[in-house]
């Protein structure tokens, strides 16, 4: 039961967790639970039950022995702990047991109605727990003990060597009050040796060791500490220099994660030695900025320990990496701790108490100066109104107090003072002190009208914090106060209001605009720094960013993700934006074989990776619009030598590579242009057919009406033109013929490829490249004579078919279609059936062309030589032109056409029927009128139907 | 507007990459002094200095800013309203000259519109020995005339100068200080907020121009 509980609500936590990605906000309340009592991220309550506690300790002289109950309250079970809180007041007592420095479990029954037991822990001392409740919730929780303390089992060889590095037992060894035997010194922080900071004696260092070998002796330490009114008392004094690093894991909790963990530390430094990345160079730039001053650090000792601690985070955490602050506070942890627990620490810090003050985008930092800002609004009001009168950037003041937690602005001593209270109770703590500087200041501050002074009145205060906070004072008690001790008892008890809830609202109530910002300014310097593309606008740019950034799962605003593609996320950004990739990876290796070519040649790095650079600068050369550059640059795709030719394998893996993405047009999935006209043409023939029977129903007007330019109104019922809602076209006729077409293509393309290519160093004449059809035996195809096809004759090759032709020019091009939104539902017509409709609904087009039959008709059967005159010329006409008409009617196959369309036609002159879509000039109905049969023969070359 | 006035205040901001110098520029030409092993600003540094143009005087407000590329989410906060802008580089770290481009690109998109700003390629002591004969081995990675290029494509200064030795540092600002243009130097306000009156003044009369006057008006005060 417990084994299915646990793994459900693991399950339910980890649900939450994806749901809810705002970090704090939405914590499950395992996490919540984890968080409150500093245990590692994934412990899962077992089971709970309220408890009376009493402690006897093996030291009667300062023990509870005999006092009776000390607490009341509610243990847990969870997998690795026992934790335990007072009900009333959990400053009273609570103690987090960790389940591996239990050494003995004994159940003791008095009576009937008492369920006891009593745990005996590592540093002897014995937790009486009297559980309360119903029998069997109570014999429960002593199975579920009992299961849970056999599965840790595998846990408790990890005790011994932690004991060794614990300098709480190593004191008590040495004063023989300890059954542990400890040789030698734990490692420690740098200060054992090159001395702490600030006057021991001034400290009373010594007299506070003793108080808390004190407590040691009577509330256990390290994995089994009750924590009582004393051990919050002795952190607020200060804590002596020796004891201070494994005071800080201890409260923080990042002692678990080192228990947890041994050996990883050392593993991963191990691991990645001698290697290099960013952060590793961005570390070595300030290893000598750090605490510079602090004699340490003017010493090889010291500056390796420094390197190492902030190196081996940034390959635990390459998201985080290196960020400048953290070389400071890790120098500081250093000074009181061995460089394992302040790697743990750090951990802990950065993912938990501080998150995301050091992310890539500082979002946690400046989520917090807008908090500080607003608390001051509300604590200080007079003082927010005269910061904002007057301009003054409170953040260039308050910023590097939260980064660096008080280390760069205050003398280390008391910045030390206010890290004990800090990993004590969170940061809130930081806040507290910061508006207590601010209340004390509040007079001065009134008077400082700019930053500077600002500034300077703040950077005063800090160097007077050993100086008398009362110094006219006449009572001597009140005069040896000192304005630090003024300090924290501002923040502590003034600012006690300021909790850890009041801080989370506030941090919720400002998240959205804050990432808002961030993400513009990230979004904003990206595309700005992106290099100059001709063929992609700024808002295709955007699209672009979106949606590499929505494929390679980076969230930008918190800094976490990679800014790589791999080949997979490179594969669907081309699906998601290509018409020839299929989205299904397994769908089709060949084409494959192409995307993989286009992605090795983008990856700038040549690590498999691309950036969002590489990509813009890749996708703006495939799409080209210019006919030449667009070959020239496919044709650069295999020049890997950058030759200028390409060799046999390269000519066949490019015609293989065309043959492969041409494959939706082959298979008749997307029509080209060519096809689109023919059935335009065939659709405009039907109409034309059906208009013309119309027509001589209409007799009376009829031969009396060619003049357009004058009767428009008088035969309105003639210029509307009345699409049917049904048209019979043969759609597999024109598939198929378009299938042909390519198939024709690749094969024609692969043998005038290599019918052109010559062997080196050879001329090659313009008038070679005739096209003859009737290639039979080739030489060249011969694989012994090595031969090259260089970039003129790869574009002579290509021109030569007009199929690959206008793929170069526009098929290519039109099937990419970068600005496709990303959340659309709209999807480029990958089915036959709708690329039909969509022809149809374009009724425009085809009506124009019945309006040009129309026109041609008439106009012939009135001037015949001139029609014909014209027609010749137009046939002149660059066939390659942009699309004039793209606007779309949605009134599917029900088309009226109105004057001005119609009179605009008539303006453009005779010729404007056949060059009005820059496509190969329909093939004009060689069975409407025989006078068209000139200009159809000029144009026979172009009509494949 | 001729005699000397020492309360016009000049808000600059330095913005380049990590350990180029910024910070060592500022205490070279603030307090003529400078440290081998200065810590990284966290966030922003901000000091004072005057300096004497001719018959003009200036007092400089100096936000000297953290260089590690994640701090440049923080830029915006100190950029704002500043009416100058030194963007620094290493002559022998090209990384940051490329992050220099990118900063003055930034200046020009998102600061105030008629911002002064100097490229200073810093470090000059360093390249100081190179010989012209022996390229490979010259400290130098970023030519003169790399920097004069990108200054002039960007109509800005530019300034090779050592923190270290203390060579061209006063220049940079007295150069800055000649070229801010005199209307906003002659604006008595103190600190950014006269200067983005002042170009608030600029536009809104070219407008009321084509309007009515009464739009000039209401924000000349």
């Amino acid at each position: 039961m417990a084994f299915l509980d646990s793994i459900r609500e693991r399950a339910v936590s980890t649900l939450n967790q994806v749901l809810d990605r705002k970090p704090n906000r939405g914590l499950s309340p395992q996490e919540v639970f984890c968080r409150e009592y500093n245990l590692p991220n994934g412990e899962v309550i077992l089971h709970d039950t309220l408890a009376e506690v009493s402690i006897v300790s093996d030291n009667s002289k300062i023990g509870y022995k005999d006092l009776g109950p000390i607490a009341q309250g509610k243990v847990y079970i969870t997998e690795h702990f026992l934790v335990f809180r007072d009900n009333y007041d959990r400053l009273n007592c609570s103690f987090t047991l960790h389940l591996s420095a239990v050494k003995k479990v004994e159940r003791s029954q008095t009576s009937n109605y008492d369920f006891t037991l009593t745990i005996t822990t590592h540093s002897k001392l014995n937790i009486v727990l009297s559980l309360v409740g119903l029998r069997n919730n109570s014999e429960r929780f002593g199975q579920v003990l009992k299961i849970t303390l056999k599965k840790n089992l595998a846990n408790i060889k990890k005790l011994q060597p932690f004991i060794q590095t614990c300098y709480s037992e190593y004191l008590l060894a040495k004063n023989h009050v300890s059954n542990e035997k400890i040789e030698h010194m734990p490692n420690g922080g740098l200060g054992l040796v090159f001395k702490f900071p600030g006057n021991p004696r001034e400290q009373r260092d010594k007299s506070k060791m003793k108080l808390w070998f004190d407590l040691f002796r009577a509330d256990g330490r390290n994995l089994s500490l009750i924590k009582t009114p004393m051990f919050y008392k002795l952190i607020r004094v200060g804590l002596p220099n020796r004891l201070r690093g494994e005071i800080w894991e201890l409260c923080c909790g990042s002692m678990y994660l080192r228990l947890d963990n041994q050996d990883e530390y050392h593993l991963i430094l191990e691991a990645n030695k001698n290697k290099k990345s960013l952060a590793v160079d961005e570390i070595e730039k300030d290893l000598n900025r750090s605490l510079p001053e602090y004699a340490a650090y003017q010493s090889v000792e010291g500056i390796s320990r420094l390197r190492n601690v902030l190196t081996a985070y940034s390959w635990k955490n390459p998201e985080i990496g290196y960020c400048q602050a953290m070389n400071i506070v890790v120098a500081a942890l250093l000074i009181y701790m061995s460089e394992e627990q302040a790697f743990w620490l750090l951990n802990l810090l950065v993912d938990r108490i501080v998150p995301g003050y050091y992310s890539k985008t500082m979002y946690g930092t400046l989520l917090d100066q807008k908090v500080f800002e607003s608390l001051v609004q509300s604590c200080m009001p007079l003082l927010w109104d005269h910061i904002t009168k007057n301009d003054i950037q409170l953040s260039v003041v308050s910023l590097p107090w939260f980064l660096s937690l008080y280390l760069s602005s205050m003398p280390l001593v008391f910045a030390f003072r206010i890290l004990d209270v800090f990993f004590l109770q969170g940061p809130k703590t930081l806040f507290q002190v910061a508006l207590a500087i601010l209340k004390i200041n509040g007079e001065a501050l009134l008077q400082s009208e700019d930053d500077g002074s600002f500034i300077s009145i703040i950077k005063t205060y800090f160097h007077e914090l050993d100086q008398s906070a009362h110094p006219t004072s006449p009572n001597p008690k009140y005069k040896s106060i000192t304005k630090f001790q003024e300090l924290l008892v501002t923040a502590f008890k003034e600012f006690s209001n300021i909790t850890e809830d009041t801080i989370e609202n506030h941090r919720y109530k400002h998240r959205d605009g804050i990432f808002q910002n961030i993400s513009t300014f990230v979004r904003r310097t990206e595309l700005r720094n992106l290099p100059k593309t001709n063929n992609i606008d700024s808002d295709t740019l955007s699209i672009i960013y979106d949606r590499f950034y929505s494929i390679v799962q980076a969230d930008v605003t918190v800094g976490t993700g990679s800014n790589f593609m791999d080949f997979k996320s490179f594969r669907q950004f081309m699906a998601e934006t290509c018409d020839w990739v299929q989205p299904n990876i397994n769908n089709d290796k060949r084409q494959d074989v192409f995307l993989n070519h286009l992605f090795a040649q983008w990856d700038s790095e040549g690590q498999r990776l691309i950036t969002l650079a590489d990509l813009v600068v890749g996708l703006n050369k495939l799409i080209d619009p210019d006919l030449m550059t667009s070959m020239s640059n496919f044709f650069q795709l295999y020049d890997y030598k950058n030759s200028g030719k390409l060799d046999r394998e390269c000519i066949l893996q490019v015609s293989e590579d065309l043959l492969n993405i041409t494959n939706p047009w082959k298979d008749g999935i997307l029509l080209d242009q060519i096809t689109e006209t023919a059935i335009e043409n065939a659709v405009a023939d039907e109409v034309y057919k059906a208009q013309a029977s119309n027509k001589e129903e209409d007799k009376g007007e009829g031969e009396d009406e060619d003049d357009k330019h004058v009767t428009t109104t008088s035969t309105t019922t003639n210029n509307h033109i009345k699409l049917p809602s049904e048209v019979n076209i043969d759609k597999e006729k024109f598939a198929a013929l378009q299938s042909q077409r390519y198939l024709q293509a690749a094969s024609t393309f692969i043998q005038r490829a290599f019918e052109y290519a010559q062997p080196e160093e050879e001329e090659i004449l313009i008038k070679d490249l005739a096209i003859d059809n009737t290639i039979a035996h080739n030489a060249a195809l011969n694989p012994n004579s090595p031969v090259f096809l260089n970039l003129p004759t790869f574009r002579m090759v290509i021109l030569a078919d007009e199929t690959y032709e206008l793929f170069f020019s526009h098929t290519l091009r039109n099937s990419i279609h970068l600005d496709k939104p990303l959340d659309s539902k709209f999807d480029t017509m990958r089915n036959l059936k709708g690329m039909f409709d969509g022809l149809l609904a374009d009724g425009i087009k085809v009506a124009n062309k019945v309006r040009q039959r129309m026109d041609s008709a008439a106009s012939s059967a009135l001037n015949p030589i001139a029609n014909s005159d014209a027609s010749s010329s137009r046939s002149a006409k660059s066939r390659i032109q942009e699309d004039e008409e793209e606007e779309r009617d949605d009134d599917l196959g029900v088309i009226s056409i109105d004057e001005d369309i119609l009179m605009s036609q008539e303006t453009q002159g005779v010729d404007g029927g056949h060059s009005e879509n820059g496509k190969p000039p329909p093939p004009t109905s060689k069975t409407t009128t025989s006078s068209s049969a000139g200009s159809a023969s000029n144009l026979i070359e172009f009509d494949l139907l | 507007m001729s005699f000397p006035n020492p309360a016009t205040s000049v808000k600059l901001v330095l913005l380049g990459e990590a350990a180029v110098g910024k910070s060592s520029l500022v205490l070279r030409f603030v307090s003529n002094d400078f440290q081998e092993n200065k810590e990284p600003t966290i966030g922003a540094a901000f000091l004072t200095q005057k300096c004497t143009i001719g018959s003009k005087v200036i007092k400089y407000e100096i936000w000297d800013t953290a260089g590690q590329e994640r701090f440049a989410s923080l830029a915006p906060m100190y950029y704002r309203n500043a009416q100058a802008a030194i963007v620094v580089y290493d002559v022998t770290k090209p990384a940051s000259f490329i992050r220099a481009r990118h900063w003055v690109k930034e200046l020009h998109e998102q600061a105030s519109k008629d911002i002064t700003i100097a490229l200073v390629g810093n470090k000059y002591d360093l390249v100081e020995q190179d010989s012209p004969e022996d390229e490979e081995n010259n400290m130098r990675k970023v030519s003169v005339e790399e920097g004069q290029n990108l200054a002039d494509e960007e109509g800005i200064l530019f300034f090779e100068s050592s923190a270290k030795s203390g060579y061209n540092v006063n220049d940079i600002f007295i150069g800055i200080g000649s070229k801010i243009p005199e209307s906003k130097v002659a604006s008595s306000a103190p600190g950014g907020q006269g200067s983005s009156n002042t170009e608030g003044r600029i536009d809104l009369t070219s407008n009321a121009a084509n309007n009515n006057r009464s739009g000039g008006g209401e924000c000349a005060c």
